[in-house]
């Protein structure tokens, strides 16, 4: 540990680390464009000055280890002359044309360029103008001129990705991101150099003006889209006289789990969450009052006691789970978990992405749910309830099973097979804990809300129990915590914890 | 119950006479009265709507229009700082991608609810681009139906700056 002072004050930092990484960590504003936290220092922006006392010149932060008993400045009308002159060198050639550019609200330099002050532009030859609107790859759209070469990107593709993509053509001011002929982006993880471009230089086709940042929310959740449930953002606005909806997720920081990126699998899944968004209830394909769908539910399950299968999918919520396992017991029905359809052989790395397709199978071998094939367990069962999963065909050879009924944001296209369907809210729209492939505890904040008719799992439930426990809080002091001993509800609302081995 | 007893207002005895007060108000009434009838052409009031008004000036916020740029097309960009700046929130637009080279972005849709719009000027003030003006000196928008007021991008573009305003 060392002591070091800046801007007047005293604060205790770790010795050796680089400067801009403890200022930026003691919530200490240092404008940066080629630091990342992730690809480390570049020391090729100069954003980053500093006055350090006994030095003649002003340091860059990124790039200067601590030593005890610094004395610092990062205010005061030099280092504020120093950063003006940077950033207008970064403007000569940039376009400005912010009316346009998706970054608009979110961009690195504006926000500098609006604190360091307004100037005029001294230039008077022509700008140097590069290409414009390059479709990269991956989604990934390029803008050369509103680079300002910070090399984030391309250090992505050497260090990160490896795949090297990405590299810087030419010289002076003619210097330009480019691919390789015929070379387009194309990695897995290609899309989170939209996220770490400071500029719009890089930007997402996918994302690409369809809405402006400054109108959206951003809500924190898991993606669904694996078993590592990597920690996003979920961006979503509702627009006047239109429903919410969801237009991008974004990385969120997560040291345990994902630290600063997701896959481009994961990132546009959240259009499954605005797609199936089912709202009416149906009985044998024919539309149905939701009071009245959900009263011939509690009937069949009553009709039917002991002779009932829940079929869960493995990507439902610890809650939820232990609410269904609950409700199994009340009616005497064989609970399962049993999904085949949740394994990719394809689809993992050794990265981010994996095999298991499910968020939360840990969750059932946690709460002690059977996940074994479903053979001749099944033989004296007539009705089946498939809860947050849609494969019909791991029902479909036990003929004895006379009534089907689903619980699934979405109606299958042949969705008289169905004697009920419910619909229930989406992924985003429920909140819940999960357990990822490595035995992280997570809990999913986001509730976006679409549909005002439209039931939450749990409270659905809820009503088949005949109790009142539909927040996530109530089920943790209810269920989970005597299963889970040591970790408590409120200790997994800011991060992740890892559970217990035992 | 009982009877309240409000004193006479004024102080000199003409004044709480009220009579001379009422009597100095009518002599500028009919003073104005007599003038206007030897002399129609500088009555205040209008006959509207078979008289139109002419002091309707440039800086006059009438309904909205979209200018255009020199080869025609529409200048908005779609960056939608008019319907941030919108306190009515009667603004609707929808981007989209610009083909022709002019631009990378445009409005596939770009509608205003007169209704709603309380004609503030703020997204005029706002626009970056000089894309939409209030100049067209249309005061008067009358219509049948709610949804008509709802005017459209090419109602919008359709509207010329008033006469003698600039282009
Ligand atoms: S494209 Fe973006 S991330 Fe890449 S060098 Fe330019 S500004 Fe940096
Ligand atoms: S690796 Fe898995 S959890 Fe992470 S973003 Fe991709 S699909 Fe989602
Ligand atoms: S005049 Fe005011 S209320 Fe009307 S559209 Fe413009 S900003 Fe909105
Ligand atoms: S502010 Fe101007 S350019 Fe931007 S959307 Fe509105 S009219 Fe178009
Ligand atoms: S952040 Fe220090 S030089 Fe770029």
């Amino acid at each position: 540990m060392a002591t070091i002072i800046v801007d007047n004050k005293e604060i205790t930092v770790e010795n050796g680390a680089l400067l801009i990484e403890e200022l930026l960590k003691n919530g200490i504003e240092i404008p940066h464009f080629c630091y990342h936290p992730a690809l480390g220092k570049d020391g090729n922006c100069r954003m980053c000055m500093v006055e350090i006392e006994g030095k003649k010149r002003p340091q860059i932060a990124c790039d200067t280890p601590i030593t005890e008993g610094m004395i610092i400045r990062t205010k005061g009308e030099k280092i504020q002359k120093v950063k003006r002159q940077i950033l207008e060198m970064e403007l000569i050639n940039h376009p400005i044309d912010c009316p346009i550019c998706d970054q608009a609200g979110e961009c690195s330099l504006q926000n500098y360029y609006m604190d360091v002050g307004l100037y005029e532009n001294r230039l008077s030859t022509p700008k140097t103008h590069g290409k414009k609107n390059i479709d990269i790859g991956a989604n990934v759209v390029l803008d050369q001129e509103r680079c300002v070469l910070c090399t984030r990107c391309v250090r992505f593709t050497k260090d990160i990705t490896k795949t090297k993509e990405l590299g810087v053509l030419n010289r002076t001011d003619h210097s330009v991101i480019s691919i390789f002929p015929g070379r387009p982006l194309s990695n897995p993880y290609a899309m989170n150099v939209v996220d770490l471009c400071p500029v719009g230089a890089l930007t997402s086709k996918d994302f690409r003006f369809h809405k402006r940042v400054w109108f959206l929310e951003p809500a924190e959740a898991i993606c669904n889209g694996c078993s590592k449930g990597c920690s996003i953002y979920v961006d979503h606005h509702k627009a006047k006289y239109e429903d919410d909806s969801i237009f991008r997720y974004r990385p969120r920081f997560n040291d345990q789990i994902n630290g600063y990126f997701i896959c481009d699998v994961g990132r546009l899944s959240y259009k499954v969450e605005n797609k199936n968004r089912e709202s009416v209830a149906k009985i044998r394909g024919k539309e149905s009052e939701y009071e009245y769908a959900s009263g011939k539910l509690l009937r069949l399950l009553k009709r039917h006691q002991g002779k009932i299968l829940f079929l869960i999918s493995p990507s439902l919520s610890l809650e939820e789970m232990a609410q269904v396992k609950k409700l199994s017991i009340k009616y005497g029905a064989k609970l399962s978990g049993y999904d085949i359809c949740e394994y990719d052989k394809t689809f993992g790395d050794d990265y981010l992405k994996c095999n298991d397709l499910s968020t939360n199978r840990r969750g059932l071998n946690l709460l002690d749910i059977d996940e074994s094939e479903l053979g001749e367990s099944v033989e004296n069962i007539d009705l089946a309830v498939l809860i947050g999963r849609d494969d019909i065909e791991t029902i479909k050879n036990y003929e004895q099973i006379e009534v089907k009924v689903l619980v699934h944001p979405s109606m299958p296209k042949d969705n008289d097979i169905y004697n009920l369907y419910l619909p229930m809210l989406t992924h985003t729209s429920r909140q819940g804990s999960f357990i990822n492939i490595d035995g992280y505890l997570q809990f999913s904040k986001s509730n976006v809300e679409y549909a005002k008719e439209t039931q939450s799992l749990l409270q659905i439930i809820s009503i088949l129990l005949n109790d009142n426990a539909t927040t996530c809080k109530e089920i943790w002091d209810e269920s989970l915590n005597k299963i889970i001993k040591n970790i408590h509800f409120e200790d997994i609302q800011k991060r992740s914890v890892k559970m217990d081995e035992s | 119950m009982g009877i309240k007893v409000v004193p006479r207002h004024g102080k000199s005895l003409k004044e709480k006479m009220y009579l001379p007060a009422i009597v100095g108000g009518l002599k500028v009434t009919f003073s104005h009265f007599f003038t206007n009838l030897k002399d129609t052409s500088n009555i205040q009031t209008l006959n509207y709507p078979e008289e139109q008004p002419k002091d309707i000036t440039e800086r006059y916020r009438g309904v909205h229009r979209l200018t255009k740029r020199e080869d025609d097309s529409v200048r908005c960009v779609a960056c939608f700082m008019c319907s941030t700046a919108c306190p009515a929130e009667c603004i609707f637009i929808e981007a989209t991608e610009r083909e022709d080279n002019v631009d990378e972005k445009m409005p596939k849709k770009f509608s205003i609810d007169l209704l709603e719009c309380v004609f503030c000027g703020g997204c005029v003030e706002a626009c970056p681009c000089d894309a939409i003006r209030m100049d067209t000196g249309i005061f008067s928008f009358v219509k049948e139906k709610r949804e008509d007021f709802v005017v459209d991008i090419d109602t919008l573009l359709s509207h010329k700056p008033m006469k003698g305003g600039k282009k």
